[in-house]
């Protein structure tokens, strides 16, 4: 009997997510263990293992759509068995409430149109505009048909045209007097770049020509091409809805410390020599889970009636990744030896790289370093993630002349701002907190004891 | 302050038009040359190398005339005369160079320069004197010369291009490493004045720019010529002994009067120690520019076969040459980004644009017609019916994205395609468009009337 397929649930917290390559296809014998499809979430992209044996019998979900998790994708099974044309509904788990508008497909429509969820009211992520929203069309231009194919003909947009036919209708001759009074029998336009824009409906009025003379080439056509609005990835979508979440609902204030670390930078290059190397971040990280468990303030949330203290340290991490921004979190960072520190943090930004986070791995944070250090910049501010009550942005280390002891000197020196969420962490509490960060930076005896 | 608005350095094809730009443009204008103006295309690459090219082909035509019903009793020739008739031209040309900088008022210097900052330049001259100038901005034209690694032996027998154009007696059997556009060159020429050829090509085809279905066609010509052509392994063990050059091809002994070394050019950057000017350079030797030629240094411009990614070409440095002398007058020029070849074999061959590996490559969709010389009425009446024309286009927009020709005229026929691809014609205006009767330019026409399935002068299938 055929075995349906269905999208699976990766993380606590994943609702839905798309498959954005199937790595089979219709009638393909496929073996347990073989990479059956690659998913993208609101955090990751993932590879989907199979665990039959048989063939692809059917794809319902194809490429690109968004579906809730549990969805029947497809069927494996026996070369020629029947499979149902259009997939059953997904199975009604007890995380998704009743009332949860499912829109699935009707039986008669072979191929699947997108299903929609709406995400649970209780989760943090908030509600997803859909990927790939074709852009709006303008209302219905009333228009004879001679002049429609003209405007089609001649690579133009009809629209702003005045229409003197009866009810405003556009008409031949109003067409023509639009173009000759825009300009159009002036442009010069290269027979091909002129094909490429009638195929891809390009209004030629609006593209600068940047052949001789201002001709339009093909180049200029393919410029206005990539004009056109493209969809964000999800990863995208989400990063934009946190962050204007965040910086419509939190009040930010900011501190800024400067942290004289060449003393710990020496140390570190002892330690390297005898065999264990840190990384400037892992001395960070480890001031930040310090200083938070002495400043529980900073380690709360509210949702602006009630402030709840987070407990255990679940410290985020801001990896850069090719197309976006992932934060891997290291859970109950307070419990951790320096050592397992280094060791968390380096397995998970080598899997943030890899794109192989689990979407759980990147929940539930309750505070935030984000690390420039590497990127040449003197400071920078941060933005709360939603959910916490603060985020460190740590910029370069810089070698600067200093005054240490009435004396001019070169010093490492590395600035940190600090965002708060003012409603709960009061500005002389965000600077103690701060230096409390800095003071630990500086004081090597507590490295000693702790590496 | 300024001794001059701007400086060239070398006078070849880049060098020279950069300079009459210049001054044109109301430029104060010095150019500096240590050898010979009109540089290496002119003395000793493009003009020599057609000019004897010219004498083989004129010798073939004389040994075949009874084709065409003309009958030459003894064809002989002789090869000094062929390299005085050589010299001679390229003297005369190069003396048309001089006058031209001389009558837009360029100031000649003879004598070989070097920076000592970005706008200063030492000039040790002819004479043995040196003079310093300094410069507002300056081209940078110094050209290329012919790779010679270290692992050649150091012998006369053993020859770049340059020292091939001074024999004054063609070697009776050529051992030609490096089967690109100058082997291949040097090759027919060669060949077709009696000479035992053999060419030896690391690649697995000589002219691998070319599309396979043109190599195709050179390659048998050049095969019928007499060329041995062995590819896909390199020549080692490279000796001279008892005036015989020698080496191992796989597992063969190949041995010839002389080997002629066409692997490539690389740039002459280093004596003009750009360091001191700050102008970055590539690790090859090479200076990155943008698309006005300019390099790191503002001021500071490079055209021609040292710039990175340079086709070296002479009529590409032209063009770069132009647009640097413009830019430094604040005009808004930038180089042209379609730039057509020449090949000068036997036959010769044309390319303009992208070939049709290239197009796919890049991931384009592609549609290709050719037109074969076979069934052109001109080329029967003059004995060239070998070769074709191809026109590489886009299928969506009809686009020319390229073009390919090999055969007689070639390198002529290819202009009309350069034209055409440069100012985004559609291959169906090619076939729209007239094309005189009996030319071989017809076969561009045929060739878009090919792609759309409605030649007249093709059978029926």
């Amino acid at each position: 009997m055929a075995q349906a397929v269905i999208f699976p649930k990766l993380g606590q917290t994943m609702e839905e997510g798309a498959i954005v390559k199937w790595l089979a296809k219709e009638g393909d014998t496929v073996k347990k263990g073989d990479i059956l499809f690659e998913i993208e979430t609101d955090k990751a992209n993932l590879e989907v293992e199979n665990f039959f044996e048989g063939v692809l019998l059917k794809i319902y979900i194809r490429e690109g759509i968004t579906v809730p998790v549990d969805t029947v994708v497809g069927y494996i099974g026996a070369k020629g068995e029947k499979v149902p044309d259009a997939p059953p509904p997904p199975e009604k788990s007890a995380a998704q409430p009743a009332a949860q508008p499912i829109a699935t497909p009707t039986p008669a429509v072979a191929a699947p149109q997108p299903l929609t969820v709406a995400p649970a009211a209780t989760t943090s992520t908030p509600p997803l505009p859909r990927p790939a929203a074709a852009p709006s069309k303008p209302a219905k231009l009333i228009i004879s048909p001679r002049a429609r194919a003209l405007a089609k003909e001649s690579c133009i947009d009809p629209a702003p045209v005045k229409g003197s036919g009866p009810g405003g209708r556009i008409v031949e001759k109003d067409l023509r007097a639009y173009m000759e009074s825009s300009g159009y029998d002036h442009l010069r336009i290269t027979p091909a770049a002129k094909r490429l824009a009638a195929a891809n409906q390009i209004n030629i009025l609006t593209v600068r020509g940047s052949g001789d003379g201002g001709r339009i080439m093909t180049e200029d056509i393919e410029r206005a091409i990539k004009r056109k609005p493209v969809a964000m990835s999800r990863m995208r979508q989400v990063i934009a809805n946190r962050l204007v979440e965040s910086k419509q609902n939190i009040p930010h204030f900011y501190v800024s410390v400067k942290a004289d670390i060449t003393e710990l930078m020496s140390y570190r290059l002892l330690l390297k020599e005898r065999g264990t190397s840190y990384s400037v971040n892992d001395f960070i990280l480890e001031a930040v889970i310090l200083s938070l468990e002495e400043f529980p303030v900073v380690n709360s949330t509210t949702d602006g009636k009630s402030v709840s203290w987070r407990g255990d340290v679940d410290l985020g991490m801001a990896v850069s990744v090719a197309n976006g921004l992932l934060v891997p979190v290291i859970r109950a960072a307070q419990t951790l030896t320096m050592a397992e520190l280094k060791a968390q943090t380096k397995a998970l930004a080598l899997k943030a790289r890899d794109g192989k986070l689990t979407p759980d791995e990147m929940v539930g944070s309750s505070f935030t370093v984000s690390n420039m250090g590497m990127l040449g910049v003197d400071q920078f501010s941060a933005i709360i993630n939603p959910g916490e009550a603060g985020i460190l942005a740590v910029a370069s280390a810089q070698e600067v002349p200093a005054i240490v002891n009435n004396e001019i000197k070169i010093r490492t020196i590395m600035a940190m701002t600090l965002s708060v969420d003012h409603r709960i962490v009061d500005g002389a509490v965000a600077a103690q907190f701060i230096n409390a960060i800095k003071a630990k930076l500086e004081e090597l005896e507590l490295w000693k004891s702790l590496t | 302050m300024y001794d001059y608005d701007v400086i060239v350095i070398g006078a070849g094809p880049g060098g020279y038009p950069a300079a009459i730009r210049s001054a044109q443009l109301g430029k104060k204008t010095a150019i500096i040359e240590k050898e010979a103006f009109g540089g290496t295309c002119l003395n000793w690459g493009c003009i020599p190398t057609k000019t004897l090219i010219a004498s083989a082909e004129r010798y073939q035509q004389a040994l075949h005339a009874d084709e065409f019903g003309v009958s030459a009793a003894k064809v002989t020739f002789d090869y000094s005369l062929m390299i005085k008739r050589k010299d001679e031209i390229v003297k005369k040309l190069s003396g048309g160079i001089q006058m031209l900088l001389k009558s837009n008022g360029v100031e000649m210097i003879n004598g070989s320069a070097r920076f000592e900052g970005p706008d200063r330049i030492s000039v040790v001259q002819a004479d043995g004197t040196f003079r310093w100038l300094r410069g507002a901005s300056i081209i940078i034209a110094a050209g290329s010369e012919a790779a010679m690694p270290g692992f050649l032996p150091k012998h006369k027998l053993v020859m770049d291009s340059r020292a091939f154009l001074d024999l004054k007696e063609l070697p009776k059997n050529l051992l030609v490493l490096g089967g690109g556009v100058i082997g291949c060159e040097f090759a027919c020429m060669a060949a077709a004045l009696e000479c035992k050829v053999t060419i030896v090509e690391m690649l697995d085809d000589i002219l691998v720019v070319l599309d396979r279905d043109v190599r195709r066609v050179l390659r048998k010509k050049m095969e019928e010529l007499g060329i041995q052509i062995l590819t896909g392994a390199p020549l080692t063990e490279i000796k001279v002994a008892n005036g015989k050059v020698t080496g191992m091809y796989k597992e063969q002994e190949l041995c010839g009067d002389a080997l002629l070394i066409s692997i490539g050019r690389t740039p002459n950057t280093a004596a003009l120690e750009l360091g001191r000017a700050g102008v970055k350079t590539e690790k090859n030797g090479t200076i990155p520019v943008n698309q006005q030629c300019r390099t790191n240094v503002a001021s500071i411009f490079a055209v021609g076969d040292l710039i990175t990614g340079s086709i070296q070409l002479a009529h590409a440095a032209t063009q770069q040459g132009v647009v640097a002398a413009e830019a430094i007058a604040g005009m808004k020029s930038s180089v042209e980004k379609l730039c057509p070849s020449c090949i000068f074999t036997m036959p010769e061959v044309g390319l303009a644009g992208l070939s049709e590996a290239q197009a796919k490559e890049q991931g384009r969709a592609v549609r290709s017609a050719k037109f074969s010389f076979a069934a052109l009425g001109k080329a029967m009446a003059a004995g060239a019916t070998d070769g074709f024309v191809k026109w590489i286009a886009d299928p969506q927009s009809g686009q020319l994205l390229g073009a390919q020709a090999v055969g007689s005229h070639a390198t002529e026929l290819i202009a009309e395609a350069a034209l055409a691809i440069r100012n985004e014609l559609t291959i169906a205006e090619i076939g729209n468009t007239i094309h005189s009767h009996p030319t071989m330019a017809e076969a561009w026409m045929e060739a878009a009337h090919a792609y759309h399935g409605q030649c007249i002068h093709i059978l029926k299938r």
